[in-house]
């Protein structure tokens, strides 16, 4: 079995988080900026994505838009969870007549986004 | 049945960035003739006039900048050299002439001929001279990186041919749902390096169905506990960004990102399947790049199936439409499995990255509908498992595994 030596960059001159964007770069920030007006508002970033020069700028943005894709996925999964375990409950109770249909309000489970 | 093929249980395709496949693998002619690579019969006219021919000069970092122009016309004129007429045959004669347009210098422009010595790439050319190099392997489309990405995830772009987000609007449904949704269920994930990282396909699959995504932390979690899904989509790094871990340098390949760092991240991701024995025996793993980033190719792309879709020519700005009836400009592609000869060359087969969504649906789901078709069209790159299969197509034909496969450093 052969073993073949992989040099490594050097990162000190190969990283540059000012290197200005590239076109792919570009195109998926406008891709997150699409699917960010489909967030709920507390998820949204406030950031001006016209403004975004750098390499180390993109990465910012594409990381916050990211995470809040997944913490709205994340909180609406709970949400839906929540629903069904309601009927559920609600459909396991025995029938009686005067009965409340449902108990007191419960601290509700769901995951907060962050508020920007 | 063929022992390669009843042992396969995952396929994992890593998608590159932006690199020809002369500029990567073109030195490999010199080492094995059977290799469709660089030769000296090759050149491309510079706007003086002069006489261009491809050298082993091509560098790391530094030399491609700006990014070469690989959009819609950009490409046109590389594969075209200019001839707009309704009768014009390819000859890639323009490389020179579209990177002199984006500098008008002269000197700078005759760069976008370069190519890698085979040393100067360890990893790449390891890989393509022990297991399977595909010697016409296409960009789906003469263009850019989104339409080209969604061709490997859908069978087709819908009509797009630019960077622009591609709505799923058709009844072409990606190959992951295609997946998990099967009788019996398949297991399916797209890996991107990490969230600052993140996809490029934002618009459909991040945006609808995040529990489809992992990170490269998890993909090699993944690997050392045997829990890979059936398939798997890696995304390199594609910016230089810091992170938790530290500094995190573009892996992606994309000029003007370091070429060394994606030839140790394809090193890493062979080496985390390889290092876990009973995965190793039942993986193939394809590394392929998106297109080629406007570098020089003197393969001509074939003409090929039209797609049931039309870019009008405002949308190509070529000036006339695209019936998505001609591949993209070649790209590397290498096909890796311990039952794969050693050396294997495909040649005399035409694929492209509609190829990847064909073979991954034929192989887990058998026939399926609906398709594109472009898609339908596709050539295999692993048989469908079963009585039926063609030795001659099987890439995955020892009879006994391979115990002579190399080891990378990393």
């Amino acid at each position: 079995m052969t073993l073949i030596h992989v040099p490594r960059p050097d990162v000190k001159s190969a990283m540059d988080s000012d290197r200005p964007v590239n076109a792919l770069l570009k195109a998926q920030i406008q891709h997150l900026r699409d699917a960010e007006r489909n967030l709920p508002l507390r998820y949204r970033t406030d950031i001006y994505v016209n403004a975004i020069k750098t390499e180390g700028e993109a990465a910012d943005y594409i990381r916050l838009v990211t995470t809040a894709i997944h913490e709205a996925h994340e909180a609406a999964a709970a949400n839906r969870g929540r629903g069904i375990a309601i009927a559920a409950a609600a459909a396991a109770r025995p029938s009686r007549k005067g009965a409340r249909a449902s108990g007191g309000k419960k601290k509700s489970t769901v995951k907060r986004g962050r508020k920007t | 049945m063929p022992t390669g093929l009843d042992s396969l249980k995952h396929i994992v395709v890593l998608m590159m960035e932006n690199r020809s496949f002369d500029h990567m693998l073109g030195s490999l002619t010199a080492v094995d003739p059977r290799i469709d690579g660089i030769t000296d019969q090759l050149s491309n006219p510079d706007t003086t006039g002069g006489v261009v021919t491809p050298r082993p000069l091509a560098q790391f970092q530094g030399q491609l900048d700006p990014d070469p122009d690989h959009h819609f016309p950009a490409v046109d004129l590389q594969i075209f050299g200019g001839d707009t007429s309704p009768n014009r045959v390819a000859n890639m004669q323009g490389f020179v002439k579209s990177y002199f347009n984006q500098q008008q210098d002269v000197g700078h422009s005759q760069k976008i001929m370069y190519y890698f010595a085979q040393s100067q790439l360890p990893v790449l050319t390891t890989l393509a001279l022990e297991f399977a190099v595909f010697n016409r392997w296409f960009a789906s489309i003469p263009g850019p990186t989104i339409c080209n990405r969604a061709f490997a995830h859908y069978g087709t772009s819908f009509g797009r041919v630019d960077m622009n987000p591609i709505y799923v609007n058709e009844p072409f449904k990606n190959i992951y749902d295609r997946l998990i949704n099967a009788n019996p269920k398949h297991t399916a994930k797209v890996y991107y390096y990490d969230t600052t990282s993140s996809t490029m396909e934002v618009a459909n699959l991040l945006q609808n169905e995040p529990e489809l995504f992992g990170t490269y932390q998890q993909f090699l979690n993944d690997c050392s506990t045997g829990n890979l899904p059936d398939y798997s989509f890696i995304e390199p790094n594609y910016s230089d960004h810091d992170s938790d871990s530290g500094e995190e340098v573009a892996n992606d390949q994309h000029p003007d990102h370091n070429i060394q760092a994606g030839e140790l991240f394809i090193a890493s991701v062979y080496s985390a399947i390889k290092q876990n024995a009973t995965l190793w025996q039942s993986t193939a793993l394809l590394v392929v790049y998106d297109e080629h980033g406007g570098i020089y190719d003197h393969v001509k792309p074939p003409a090929c199936t039209p797609d049931q879709f039309t870019a009008s020519a405002n949308d190509t700005g070529a000036g006339q439409p695209f019936a998505f009836d001609r591949l993209g400009v070649r790209v590397p592609a290498i096909l890796i499995s311990p039952w794969i000869p050693k050396g294997t060359v495909v040649d005399g087969r035409v694929f492209d990255h509609a190829s990847i969504p064909a073979t991954i649906t034929k192989f887990f789901l058998g026939d399926y509908s609906p398709r594109s078709p472009r898609e339908k069209s596709a050539d295999v790159f692993i048989e469908p498992n079963g009585p039926a299969v063609d030795p001659a197509r099987n890439l995955l034909s020892l009879a006994a595994m391979r115990n002579d496969c190399p080891d990378f450093d990393v």
